[in-house]
């Protein structure tokens, strides 16, 4: 999206005035034409895909409140085009925000075997990265890296609702760097 | 659920993911057309055995496990835990400590209504109560977050007091933050008392007489809406509630309306307790003196015996009963969760009502799974 | 009500059930109740004594003395009083009259403490795993011998 940014600050002041959010793009018609012009197909999926990251709400520990909390108005991911959404059907993110137990694995399981490809896990916090205060528990699940194809960890005990954003950011350039034609999925 | 259904009926089941859920259980229906025959509720997919893990800490330890058995009231938690130990070492927080965890449990129960009071607006389909209320949250979080460093989990209190003082200008931020709370919280009252749909999705739905509510063991603003004023806090005074001048809140209705009337009102209370706290706080050390309890409390055996302490957790009763055997670690803990006995009775509220009012009982009873799940 | 009116009362009308009853503080009271009688002496609290709101029940596995115990813990909703009510059962053999039919509540409290322990609860209406998958009922988690705690599972282990 660098490109586009730059054109689309040289045609409109006012944009360059406001300051720009990172990860907030404010476009016109004019330069989305611009962009479709010059570049390859890839580029405009992958510009699609990152910005409308939609992730599923599904609280499950601490860090569900604050996954919560992180949709809601104060920190107000729709700016980024990251919204809740209630069902699977509907996401293209799962936030893992808990501890996996045994009883819940088959049900998250078919949790993500619901959404519809292209689609990427989210690890937030340490209880589903490495099983956290829990890790020694009789009824939950470790090495969730093993049975989900995790994309990003956002380590912290619960993290932070900055945290869960930055993690947004990075799958957001992880998606922007892929090179497949969306066959991937 | 294993009785074959008649030709006109049918399951359905709402979980263990689904919006109306404060984490994931599931809520097997029987239904005819819309009206709920049967309900069934089961539980477990966030347990995570605390009671096992706490008897294999230190109690240093445990105050962190604590923390997590319900991530919305982390400190009430901890205080019913510290409680206990306390109890059991024979040592008392000297004042200061005492006033500055009844104002951190105070504003811990305003964030939790807010949440309680904002999910049971999403889920009756008013998705704006939800944005409301999570912008106040937030202010009162970051108050929370100024003295303890953590939004949620904190492991705050210690043995015999707390972690750290209030930071220099505490007051002068807390108290325009209340005044501003205590607006939206009489725009809030207003807005359900003249919005003809919330009433009408809320008033009358999911009663509760107060005698059965005593028999199906609820506590907390549940019962209270049924006008019962049992409150842990009046009953059984623990840290300065005594000093405290504070009314408890009860409803006559006890239907869903009468439960987030029940929760606004809290919020007005624990709003004026704070007011009081910020007063008349003292000034004094955080630990007793001529004791080795402190900031770093050292490896501590806890005399034998046991204890059952309970605290007025936002959703009602929270109970700990602690047994010691002399060593370091807990010989066991059992936690006696408000909102187990109130998920427990939602199957007999929601047999005879229709599907479109299970969300709005299930969202009035303020849950939290992982608390019932442990 | 006066704590030590309720313990006077309860050991006057069942002298063999209760022993060992005493008072801790003005607000705590505990006792042990036979094993066979502890419904009725349940029933004789919540008719007679105002003792109307089942805190919670729970397990506790006293390996050395090869007991386990069921812990009531029973308040009132109008006096602050809890009565801690410990019965004790053989490990090997572990049975109890359910208390559901007084204290409705007492449902899920005596299903988990029958998952976790394995303490059965006779007369239960619907005696069945709650937190637990179905899979490990039997290995009785909470109890001091529990096999399976920790869990070493996890391969980033230090």
């Amino acid at each position: 999206m660098g490109e586009m940014k730059e054109e689309k600050t040289n045609n409109s002041k006012e944009i360059q005035e406001e300051g720009t959010i990172p990860g907030v793009i404010t476009t016109t018609t004019s330069a989305i034409h611009n962009f479709l012009k010059k570049t390859k197909v890839q580029d405009i999926i992958n510009w699609g895909r990152k910005n409308s990251l939609w992730f599923m709400v599904q609280p499950m520990g601490c860090c569900g409140v604050e996954m919560i909390a992180t949709g809601c108005a104060h920190y107000d991911t729709d700016r980024f085009g990251i919204i809740p959404r209630n069902s699977p059907r509907q996401a293209d993110v799962m936030i893992i925000s808990g501890y996996v137990t045994k009883k819940y694995l088959p049900s998250l399981k078919r949790l993500w075997e619901q959404m519809p490809s292209p689609k990427w896990v989210i690890a937030m916090g340490d209880c589903s990265i490495s099983g956290g205060p829990f890790y020694e528990s009789y009824s939950t699940v470790q090495n969730i890296d093993e049975i989900f194809p995790i994309d990003v960890f956002i380590p912290g005990c619960p993290p932070r609702p900055e945290a869960l954003l930055q993690g947004f950011v990075e799958l957001q350039k992880k998606i922007k760097a892929k090179k497949d034609l969306g066959t991937e999925y | 659920m294993e009785e074959k259904l008649e030709p006109n009926e049918m399951i359905i089941h709402l979980g263990p993911q689904h919006p109306m859920q404060p984490g994931p259980f599931r809520l097997n229906l029987r239904l005819r057309g819309e009206t709920v025959l049967g309900a069934e509720i089961e539980l477990g997919f966030i347990h995570k055995g605390i009671e096992k893990i706490l008897e294999n800490k230190t109690y240093l330890q445990g105050i962190t496990i604590v923390d997590r058995i319900c991530y919305l009231v982390a400190l009430v938690n901890e205080e019913c835990f510290v409680g206990c130990t306390e109890k059991l070492l024979g040592i008392e927080p000297p004042a200061r400590a005492k006033y500055i965890r009844v104002i951190l449990e105070e504003l811990t129960r305003i964030q939790s209504h807010l949440l309680g009071i904002g999910e049971f607006g999403e889920f009756i389909g008013f998705v704006s109560m939800f944005m409301y209320t999570i912008r106040e949250r937030e202010e009162i979080l970051s108050l929370i977050d100024m003295v303890t460093g953590a939004r949620v989990t904190h492991s705050y209190l210690k043995f015999g007091g707390v972690r750290d003082d209030l930071p220099a200008g505490f007051k002068e931020k807390a108290i325009p933050t209340l005044n501003k709370l205590k607006k939206a919280v009489d725009d809030f009252d207003q807005m359900f008392h003249t919005d003809r749909i919330y009433r009408e999705r809320t008033v009358g739905v999911g009663v509760l007489t107060a005698d059965v509510a005593k028999s199906l063991g609820v506590s907390g603003p549940v019962l209270r809406a049924t006008g019962v004023p049992f409150d842990i806090r009046k009953n059984e005074p623990y840290l300065v509630y005594e000093d405290l001048d504070f009314k408890v809140c009860t409803e006559t209705a006890g239907d869903c309306f009468a439960r987030v009337q029940v929760r606004l009102n809290e919020i007005r209370e624990s709003i004026y307790i704070l007011e009081q706290c910020l007063d008349q706080i003292p000034n004094g050390p955080l630990f007793p003196e001529n004791t080795p309890y402190g900031r770093r409390t050292p490896v501590m055996r806890v005399p034998a015996g046991e204890v059952f302490h309970r605290v007025e957790d936002p959703r009602g009763e929270m109970g700990m009963y602690m047994i010691s055997d002399g060593s370091d670690k807990p010989y066991r803990l059992k936690v006696r969760g408000p909102y187990y006995p109130t998920l427990q009775a939602l199957p007999p509220l929601i047999i005879g009502t229709t599907v479109a009012d299970v969300a709005a009982i299930s969202g009035s009873m303020d849950g939290c799974t992982s608390e019932a799940d442990r | 009500m006066d704590v030590r009116k309720i313990i006077e009362s309860l050991t006057g009308t069942f002298p063999e059930a209760i022993s060992e009853a005493m008072v801790e503080s003005e607000i705590r009271a505990r006792a042990y109740v036979d094993k066979e009688k502890a419904r009725e002496v349940c029933q004789y609290l919540k008719d007679s004594l105002q003792f109307d709101h089942l805190c919670s029940v729970c397990g506790v596995d006293y390996i050395k003395r090869n007991e386990l115990e069921v812990v009531y813990h029973i308040a009132s909703y109008d006096h602050p009083v809890v009565l801690t009510l410990k019965a004790a059962l053989p490990r090997d053999n572990p049975e109890i009259e359910s208390v559901v039919s007084v204290y409705w509540n007492a449902n899920w409290y005596e299903r988990e403490t029958y998952e976790l322990f394995g303490i059965l609860f006779k007369n239960h209406p619907n005696l069945k795993p709650l937190v637990l998958p179905d899979d490990m009922l039997g290995e009785w988690p909470l109890r001091k011998d529990y096999k399976g705690f920790p869990n070493t599972t996890a391969k980033n282990l230090v």
